[in-house]
Order: C-alpha cells, then sequence, then structure tokens
C-alpha cells in the first residue's frame, strides 16, 4: 500500500519565517507618499498597523523567529499533509509525480489564518484590543474572526454588501467566531454613510469596504486593520506554508522540478514558493509559476488604461502570455473579487524571471477543478482551480515529453463554502459563445435601474 | 461566489470595474457600451493611469480620516 500523504511531525514545525528581501538580487524601492511622492516612512503606518509589524514589513533580516504563542496556534491545523496525487496522475497517464501542500484543512478551509494568526498575536501584544479589516467573498474575514478568537481580540469584518447577501454561511463564519461583520457600504462609518446617501442598496466593492475598516481603524480606540494579502510581513507569515514542503520532501528524497500556486494578491503563492525562490536566486534550475485568471490579470497584463478617442489598452508592465486557447468569460463570475494590487514581492519576481506568470480563463479552471475532484476527492477554492490548470497543462506536456517531472502545487483552500460557483458551472450558466444582440440589450436594460455615477 | 454584469459596470463608484474590459472583451463589444453608457470623461475617471498600490491606498485613506 502506497503513502498517500507525507506528514511533518509536529516538532518538526518551522521555527522561522523566510524574508525574501534578504536575498532579492534587486531589492524593491521603498513605496511612496501618494501625496508627496516621498518614500513612507514607518510612523504613517503606525495609525493602521501596530510597531511590531511595520517591521516585519520593512526587514531585511534573511530569517525571523515564529514566536511560541503563534506555534501554538499553528499546531491546531499544521503541519499540514503534503498528498502524492497518484490518482489524478493515473487519469492523467502523466510520469510526472504531482504533490499537492492541503492548505484547505485550517479550520477557515484556506491558508489564510497562517498570517490571521500571527497578525493577531502581534496586535495582542502590542495592546490592541480590536481589528478592522474588509472582506470580498468572506475568506480573509472568516480567517481573521478566527485568528481573533484565538487570541482575545475582537474583530469587526466590512464584507462587501453582494457578497453579505449572496455567501452567508462565511458571514456565519465569522459571527461563529464571535467577530462582527456587516455589509460594505455600512453606517458606521463616514465612507459607508456616505455611498449608502447616494444609494441605500448600493452593492459595495472591495474599494468602499477597504476605506471603511481602515477610517475604522484610524479613528476607534485600541484598534488597528489586518489585511490578508499583498505586503510583506502578510508574504512572511506565508512562509510556513513552502518551508514545510521542503521539510517534507527532503523526508521522501524529492525535489521540484515545477512549483506551481494561484496568484490573486500573490501570499498563498508566495508563502509556498518563496522557499524555493530562495533556491532559485542561489543557482537551483526549477520552474516556479504563478497562475492568475484572465479575467483579471495582474502579471500577465497590466491593468487597461483609457486614452481619449482610442481604445481601451494594456499599460506594457511585462510581456503577454498567450495560452492560444478559445476561452472567453461569461456574464456572471465564479471568481471572487478582486482588488488590484499584486504583492510587491512578486511582481518584481515575475519581472526578474525568477517566477513566470500564466493566465487561465474561468471555463478551463472550472474543468480543472472538477477533474480534481473527480480523482483525488477533494473540492478546491475556485481560486485554487487556477493552479490545478497550470499542474494539468504542465503534466500533460511532461506526458508528450516523456519526462518523470516533479511536480508540486499549493492547494490553496477547499470549495466547500463556494458551492454556488460550481452549481454555476455545472447548470451550464458559465458558456463559452458570444453573447447574441438580445441578451446584451437585456443587460443594458437591466442597467437602467443602476445610478450613473456623479459629476 | 458569482456575480453579475451589473455589479461589473458600476462598483467603482457608479463607475466600471477596471477589469471590465478584460472579462468581457470575448462576449461582447463591450467598448462600445461603456461608450453608449459613460461619458469620455467618467471613462476616462475609470481607467486612465495605473491603480493605486494597496500602501498607496492605505495611506491615502489614513490622510483623508485623520
Amino acid at each position: 500500500m502506497k503513502d498517500r500523504k507525507i506528514v511533518l511531525p509536529e516538532k518538526e514545525i518551522p521555527r522561522q519565517w523566510y524574508n525574501v528581501q534578504a536575498d532579492l538580487p534587486n531589492p524593491l524601492p521603498p513605496p511612496l507618499n501618494p501625496a508627496t511622492g516621498q518614500p513612507i516612512t514607518p510612523d504613517m503606518l503606525a495609525p493602521v498597523f501596530p510597531m511590531n509589524l511595520i517591521e516585519q514589513e520593512v526587514s531585511s533580516e534573511r530569517w525571523i523567529d515564529i514566536p511560541e504563542q503563534v506555534l501554538e496556534k499553528y499546531l491546531i491545523w499544521r503541519p499540514t499533509p503534503l498528498h502524492r496525487a497518484y490518482s489524478l496522475e493515473k487519469f492523467l497517464g502523466t510520469p510526472a509525480r504531482i504533490y499537492f501542500k492541503n492548505e484547505g484543512v485550517s479550520p477557515p478551509g484556506s491558508h489564510k489564518p497562517n498570517t490571521a494568526i500571527a497578525q493577531a498575536y502581534y496586535n495582542k501584544v502590542f495592546g490592541i484590543k480590536r481589528l478592522a479589516t474588509e472582506t470580498g467573498a468572506g475568506q480573509w474575514g472568516s480567517a481573521l474572526a478566527f485568528a481573533c478568537n484565538q487570541f482575545g481580540l475582537e474583530c469587526k469584518v466590512y464584507m462587501v454588501r453582494v457578497s453579505y447577501n449572496q455567501k452567508p454561511y462565511r458571514r456565519i463564519m465569522m459571527e461563529t467566531w464571535g467577530a462582527k461583520c456587516v455589509p460594505s457600504p455600512s453606517p458606521d462609518t463616514n465612507a459607508g454613510r456616505k455611498f449608502l446617501a447616494q444609494n441605500p442598496e448600493h452593492p459595495g466593492s472591495l474599494g468602499i469596504s477597504i476605506s471603511e475598516a481602515i477610517e475604522d481603524a484610524v479613528t476607534s480606540k485600541d484598534t488597528r486593520y489586518s489585511l490578508g494579502s499583498v505586503l510583506n510581513h502578510v508574504l512572511l507569515h506565508q512562509t510556513v506554508i513552502g518551508l514545510e514542503t521542503h521539510k517534507q520532501l527532503a523526508m521522501i528524497g524529492e525535489y521540484p522540478d515545477i512549483v506551481i500556486g494561484c496568484a490573486g494578491g500573490g501570499s498563498n503563492f508566495s508563502g509556498f514558493a518563496l522557499p524555493f525562490v530562495r533556491d532559485k536566486i542561489h543557482g537551483k534550475e526549477l520552474k516556479i509559476i504563478a497562475a492568475e485568471p484572465t479575467s483579471c490579470p495582474t502579471m500577465t497584463k497590466g491593468p487597461y488604461v483609457y486614452d481619449f478617442g482610442d481604445t481601451a489598452e494594456t499599460t506594457p508592465l511585462i510581456p503577454m502570455h498567450s495560452l492560444g486557447h478559445g476561452f472567453v468569460p461569461p456574464p456572471i463570475h465564479a471568481g471572487g473579487l478582486r482588488y488590484h494590487g499584486m504583492a510587491p514581492i512578486l511582481s518584481r519576481l515575475v519581472v526578474d524571471g525568477f517566477v513566470e506568470a500564466r493566465a487561465y480563463a474561468q471555463l478551463e479552471t472550472f474543468a480543472a477543478g472538477i477533474t480534481f475532484a473527480r480523482t483525488e476527492g477533494y473540492i478546491p477554492a475556485p481560486e485554487t482551480n487556477h493552479a490545478i490548470a497550470c499542474v494539468l497543462e504542465e503534466a500533460k506536456k511532461a506526458k508528450e515529453e516523456g519526462k518523470e517531472q516533479v511536480i508540486i502545487m499549493n492547494w490553496s483552500g477547499h470549495g466547500i463554502i463556494d458551492l454556488a460557483a460550481y452549481d454555476a458551472y455545472l447548470s451550464g450558466k458559465l458558456e463559452d459563445f458570444v453573447l447574441p444582440d438580445e441578451e446584451i440589450q437585456k443587460l443594458i436594460k437591466d442597467l437602467e435601474k443602476f445610478p450613473k455615477p456623479g459629476k | 461566489m458569482v456575480i453579475d454584469f451589473s455589479y461589473c459596470v458600476s462598483t467603482n463608484e457608479g463607475l466600471p470595474c477596471r477589469n471590465i474590459v478584460g472579462c468581457f472583451q470575448g462576449r461582447m463589444d463591450i467598448i462600445t457600451l461603456l461608450r453608449e453608457r459613460f461619458t469620455e470623461d467618467e471613462l476616462k475617471r475609470a481607467f486612465k493611469g495605473l491603480p493605486k498600490s494597496r500602501i498607496e491606498r492605505i495611506i491615502e485613506s489614513v490622510n483623508s480620516d485623520s
């Protein structure tokens, strides 16, 4: 009987996080204050973050000790198992050996609590009593609610209204862990009241929720803001994933040829890949691939920019990868809400060639997720499916080339609470054809009830 | 989660989401639709320049709330 999981003993859990900033060949420039154009200083962030996290944000130390109190909480679900995907390999008929790191076993169901727990701890020891945050689909909000409960902090989550209405289970998770979750825009902040005055049924946006959470943090006593992706300290905390994986592979004498993860804000990908990026920076040959959606590209295409009199064009940040597929996005999105802003560390690694970025269209990712669920059993989060689509692509290539590639991927979360997206896919609502005119006219007519922007 | 077109076209303070062209250009003439619904100024506001980074967004919010 073959072992399907490589389990790292609890006493072997990594005791330090890895800070890639110590090894970047081209260091990141400091972010600039948009008001002055001058580099941001730590005191500018003090109203939103405790100084211990700000120090991590700007640190260039290679290894940062994980506090014992954080490790104690990590042990609730960590180390997470590394699975060998025997069933998937057999289905694909590939000589590749595929491993997936199962971050879906955490109480909230994803990798997010790796940083939520750390941030709750650091805020607690700094004397903070309450954290405020925003959440789109609820993954981050539920992770922070869990973490705050573990450390006895209050937690207020501003959830984008359209998501709050559609995903009651994530809100219920937050409330079960003792957090207060409100639909955003809310009447609790000036930012929220402004948008509610325009439209009492405003569907909200991540941008509005961020504004509400930050206003709450800045204006409330003993409160700070917390976020689940993009920033350096968040990626730092997530490296526990890749550091465990390193050890687990060493237990069985394996080393990857290809490292794959999905990338939205970049935290789960970075957490998984950065320890391997370190190896690559020091000369190891391996492919590291970040998979993102074609619908919300931040690495494969720059953001769309509109020029007067011209078609909207992309900014030439980096060359676009073409997959040559005919899939097109549907008029409804099942992949979640996204805020522009890939982690600067990840952007740098893509530009410098250490990480390759690839974009996958929605239908392809769902097909990949279904293949995974029907072979390995676990139902992936829609975001995770982007990584799986990439795994299938590389496994197919290995089959064509007859190569025994070792492919590892971060299985960033389960999709048990995101089944509406699978329902849309399985019931054929995510279709792959150009909309006929009458459908387009119907969409335009539906817009008439929505307010146009003010002057 | 599942969101529909009306959200995409209005989520940015009544202006379209920056991703809307990428998301819909394969299914319809989204550019023409956007031009019919919005003025040139509104489209410029929605799409011109690079979006703010997360840190810039945070600092901007702190500055306006302080």
